[in-house]
């Protein structure tokens, strides 16, 4: 055991001082070598890439490895694991908490760091990809750093007293196959902004914020963004599946630091269309570029160092300071550059009517980054009040879904409009006739709503809005494929109008759970069946049951005389607190939602249980489904335009097209 | 005939149904709401005191449960408001329990950036579409030319692409 | 290599101002930041201190009546406890020890336990295991802890003799601490 135990931690730490050493040479070689022109020196630097992955990959194996072993010397593993944590919760014991979820972080960006070289890896003569690879070893050398000195994820525990320590995970990461894929998933996003934020530096480093940085990462930030979308929604989904109070979104500090990035990158992949186009807006994209990646710092800080409290977050005092001062440099250097570059890379030209695509682009643009704004603004304002007056308040979701609502109607407009406009400019007439058919889907989507007895202002302009973008995503789609034939469906243009059909489904279906969801308590008895919204609801049994970690007990509930569902209370032993589980019977329309209260007696004959009559709830997953089937198309490539060839925009080295 | 169609008067027809329709459908919520509807909604506005983001209305333990009893008994008494209940408890447990922040002292800022940031950043894209506009339009005379002249002899920098 | 760089000369330079302006938002955004605590201190503040008492109408835990309003004209310390609570199971030598105190003083304070979501059982069990005669006031609604404004347990109230609530202690507290500020208490009320 003992020397199993001292192996996991020594060969851990290995990796870790490895890999920062791999990683803090590749960025000082990079910079040397392309200074002193040394070509020797380049073509070694790939090897250091190859060196900070496998430090990253070994770290991540050998805490899986002491995970699954049950090596109880690390004090990680007596955080986190236990004896009878069941295999699947085992393994994602690794991000359960904050040591092991920076290792995953790490192990990411390794992976990213290291496809970039290889890709790049005849051009790190490059002024433009060196520098890029300079940011991306310098933030892996950080977090290298932050996870072998400040965290130390591999320490040695005290001898562990298992009376007290090794409880296994947290109760809630481990009762849902979710666990497994929301966090790497929102991980590959989070990190994924690293790419194009270090091309963007290295742009301005450069001066050359042409086109070719953008060719670069384009798509790079469209995946990126298709992970971070991916994965917030099955948050959303681990939310409701897991939590049991019948939501999927709280508006949370650690959801707030995840739908930051998502809206101002959002915003980006819409500005940088104009850019491409136009090439106009280059000091601006690489801004939001820029904010996308000090923002997911920054949510790190928010979420990691528990200066907020929040269901999610994994405190520990020590990375805070890390993390914040990691943000201010990371601003301070961006602020700056831009500072120095910025009015000598404003591009001529000029954006002739605000009716028109890049108008609308523009638009879009104000209005993410207004939410954006809003959404840190939330999210922060407590502390604010805190530091000026030290009093605690809360900011909360009602403040959230006020602010929210009217623009995610504005958004549904513009999404309904901007599909059909021109370039530079449009006419009346145009528009007209571009948006006639569109309109009256709106229209017979309003009408379908009210006909259903759908009430309230909001959500009925949600839905006529809905139908009005879809009708103009739809018609963009006929079009396209009647012109290209399958074609027509991949490219960003036509992969975006995907994207922009789940979402519109995602809207819809939120508008209408937010406002329609009906909810009640019961005491159901065996017997007597109950009727609540044109369902009905019989206690079969209330069954005791217990395992190796936990004690519980679930009422079976029959459901419309059909099938019978199970809530359940669990009682982690190694807790105490009670886990309520809810059961959910997912429907088209509606999602019936039950869930069993704590007040219930063990060994009672009586189940209170709160039912939730959820509409539209499963065309939350579709839409996300559709928006992550779009990114994919989108990132195809479309009608093949070899060389970007506006006129306005920058001279482009032909090698550094196409990745 | 396609053309027909898509002309103004069957755009007129199409606001019409529109307004209609939302019309309808908006008068339908006007119901005066259940004391039990009351209740939810006064409880979706306040936190839990013990737990991190979860509403008292959310919330299941008992300290919610007794903020949700006295709701429902202050609701019952029919004198008092919304907004009256919320303080009552808000002054017991701290502004911290309070979801929607206030809109007095300091407070009141969460309220007013947003709307700031809106103004702002709708001003500033009118500003820069007039700017393009200008420039769009203008054609340079000699002061401008001069201007031009002065700021390139200036700011001369070795890659700077000359015109 | 040549620097492709296409630069626009529009004469004014705007890039520095609004770095500097973003730059200062974020400034004071960092400061903010970078001296919040991570432990949120209880407030020992309620818009009740100074105020008349809210009405405690309950039966005590060995089924008598108890009303705090016909305790006016003594000191009134009011404990909220739970059973399954740990600070509170720790803080409870301290409160036997500071009953035990003001029995032996004149004008000594009348010291309650005030219980909720609990089982008379659990409590009953663990004052006759730790010690502690005096009575425990049932709050089974909450109704007492919701007029307080009382979330997290353990937590101590003082009030005084015409009924006003003068002190409230969140957190665990001691006899000695406790008895100080009572006889401060008791000589401003004079």
């Amino acid at each position: 055991m003992l020397a199993t135990a001292s192996l996991n931690g020594i060969v851990g730490h290995a990796a870790l001082i490895i890999g920062l050493a791999a990683s803090v040479f590749g960025a000082l070689g990079l910079v040397i070598a392309n200074v002193t022109g040394d070509g020797r020196l380049l073509r070694t630097i790939s090897n250091y890439a190859w060196m900070a992955l496998g430090g990253a990959v070994v770290a991540v194996a050998v805490m899986e490895r002491a995970l699954i072993t049950r090596d109880f010397s690390l004090a990680y593993i007596q955080q986190v694991g236990s004896r009878d944590t069941p295999a699947l919760f085992n393994v994602t014991a690794l991000w359960s908490a904050l040591e092991g979820s920076i290792l995953l972080w790490l192990l990411i960006l390794a992976i990213y760091t290291a496809v970039i070289m290889k890709r790049n890896r005849q051009r790190l003569d490059d002024p433009l990809v060196a520098w890029a690879l300079v940011v991306m070893f310098t933030v892996t050398a950080f977090f290298f750093f932050l996870s072998f000195g400040p965290i130390d994820a591999f320490k040695n525990g005290p001898v562990p007293d298992f009376t007290r320590c090794c409880l296994g995970p947290n109760p809630l990461l481990q009762n849902h196959i979710l666990v497994l894929f929301h966090p790497p998933i929102l991980y590959l996003g989070y990190v994924g902004f690293t790419v194009p934020f270090a091309f963007a530096i290295a742009a301005l480093i450069t001066g050359r914020v042409g086109e070719g940085w953008l060719v670069a990462t384009r798509r790079w930030a469209l995946y990126a963004w298709g992970f971070l979308t991916v994965g917030i929604l099955l948050g959303g989904w681990w939310s409701y599946e897991v939590l049991g109070w019948g939501g999927v979104w709280g508006w949370d500090p650690v959801e707030n630091a995840s739908f930051l990035p998502w809206l101002t990158g959002t915003a980006y992949l819409h500005s940088v269309l104009v850019q491409e186009r136009r090439g106009m807006l280059r000091v601006w994209n690489i801004s939001l570029l820029v904010a996308t990646f000090s923002l997911t710092i920054l949510g790190t800080f928010i979420t990691r160092s528990g200066v907020l409290a929040s269901v999610h977050a994994f405190s520990n005092g020590t990375i805070g300071p890390y993390l914040l001062g990691f943000f201010g440099v990371i601003v301070a250097v961006s602020l700056g550059l831009i500072a120095w570059r910025g009015d000598r890379l404003r591009s001529p030209g000029a954006i002739d009517s605000p009716i028109s695509r890049e108008g609308a682009f523009l638009a879009n643009n104000v209005i993410f980054t207004v939410f954006a704004f809003i959404v840190l603004l939330g999210t922060v304002f407590p502390l604010i009040v805190e530091a000026l007056q030290n009093r605690q308040i809360a900011v909360g979701p009602p403040f959230f879904d006020r602010l929210s609502m009217p623009i995610g109607i504005t958004l549904l407009f513009l999404m309904a409009i901007a599909p059909v406009l021109p370039w530079r400019k449009a006419s009346t007439e145009l528009l007209r006739d571009r948006l006639f058919w569109p309109a009256w889907c709106g229209a017979g989507a309003l009408a379908i709503s009210v006909f259903v007895g759908a009430d309230g202002l909001a959500p009925l302009l949600a839905f006529m809005l809905g139908g009005f973008a879809g009708g103009a995503a739809t018609r963009q789609l006929l079009l396209a494929l009647r012109r290209q034939g399958w074609r027509g469906l991949v490219g960003r243009a036509n992969g975006g109008m995907v994207v922009h059909l789940g979402v519109i489904i995602v809207a819809v279906a939120l508008a209408a759970s937010n406002s329609y969801t009906r909810v009640a308590e019961f005491t159901l008895q065996q017997g007597k069946p109950v009727s609540y919204q044109g369902h009905t609801f019989e206690l079969v049994k209330l069954q005791q049951f217990a395992d190796a970690r936990s004690t519980g007990v679930k009422a079976l509930i029959r459901v419309d005389g059909g099938k019978s569902y199970a809530p359940a209370i669990t009682t982690f032993t190694n807790f105490g607190t009670k886990i309520p589980t809810p059961s959910v019977r997912n429907g088209l329309l509606n999602d019936l939602y039950l869930t069993l209260e704590p007040s219930v007696r063990f060994d009672g004959t009586e189940a209170p249980v709160k039912i939730y009559v959820k509409p539209l709830i499963v065309w939350l997953w579709i839409g996300g489904m559709l928006m992550a089937a779009g990114t994919v198309l989108a990132g195809f490539p479309g009608r093949r335009r070899r060389v970007p060839t506006d006129p306005v925009s920058a001279p482009i080295e032909l090698e550094s097209a196409g990745v | 005939m396609k053309r027909a169609v898509k002309s103004w008067p069957s755009w007129v027809l199409l606001v019409m149904v529109v307004a209609g329709l939302l019309a309808v459908g908006a008068a339908r919520d006007a119901a005066p709401r259940s004391p039990k509807e009351r209740v939810e909604d006064i409880s979706k506005r306040l936190a839990c005191p013990i737990c991190e983001g979860e509403s008292v209305f959310e919330s299941r333990n008992a300290d919610s449960d007794a903020i949700r009893v006295e709701i429902a008994r202050q609701v019952d008494l029919g004198t008092v408001s919304d907004d009256q209940i919320i303080n009552f408890i808000a002054q017991r447990f701290g502004s911290k329990v309070l979801l929607v922040p206030r809109a007095t002292g300091i407070d009141a800022l969460v309220w007013a950036l947003p709307a700031a940031a809106l103004v702002c950043a709708v001003v500033g894209l009118g500003v820069a579409f007039h700017r393009w506009k200008l420039a769009a339009d203008t054609i340079p005379d000699d002061a401008d030319r001069a201007l031009v002249a002065d700021a390139l002899a200036a700011d001369a920098s070795p890659d700077a692409d000359e015109p | 290599m040549s620097e492709p760089v296409v630069a626009a000369r529009r004469g004014r330079r705007v890039a520095p101002f609004i770095s500097l302006g973003v730059a200062a938002v974020l400034a004071a955004l960092f400061i903010v930041l970078a001296n919040s605590k991570s432990e949120k201190p209880d407030t020992t503040s309620s818009f009740l201190l100074g105020r008349p008492a809210p009405a405690v109408v309950s039966t005590t835990l060995d089924g008598k009546p108890f009303d705090l309003s016909r305790r006016k004209g003594s000191w009134v310390v009011l404990n909220f406890f739970q059973s399954t609570c740990l600070p509170c199971k720790a803080e409870h030598p301290e409160l036997v020890a500071f009953a035990a105190q003001q029995a032996s003083i004149a004008d000594g304070a009348e010291l309650y336990t005030v219980v909720k979501d609990d089982t008379d059982a659990a409590v009953s069990k663990w004052f006759a295991e730790q010690g502690g005669s005096w009575p425990i006031i049932k709050d089974d609604n909450g109704s007492i802890s919701t007029a307080f404004g009382v979330a997290q347990v353990p937590e101590t109230w003082i009030i005084d003799p015409s009924g006003i609530v003068v002190s409230r202690y969140p957190g665990t507290i001691t006899a000695d601490s406790l008895a100080t500020d009572l006889q401060l208490l008791r000589q401003a009320y004079g």
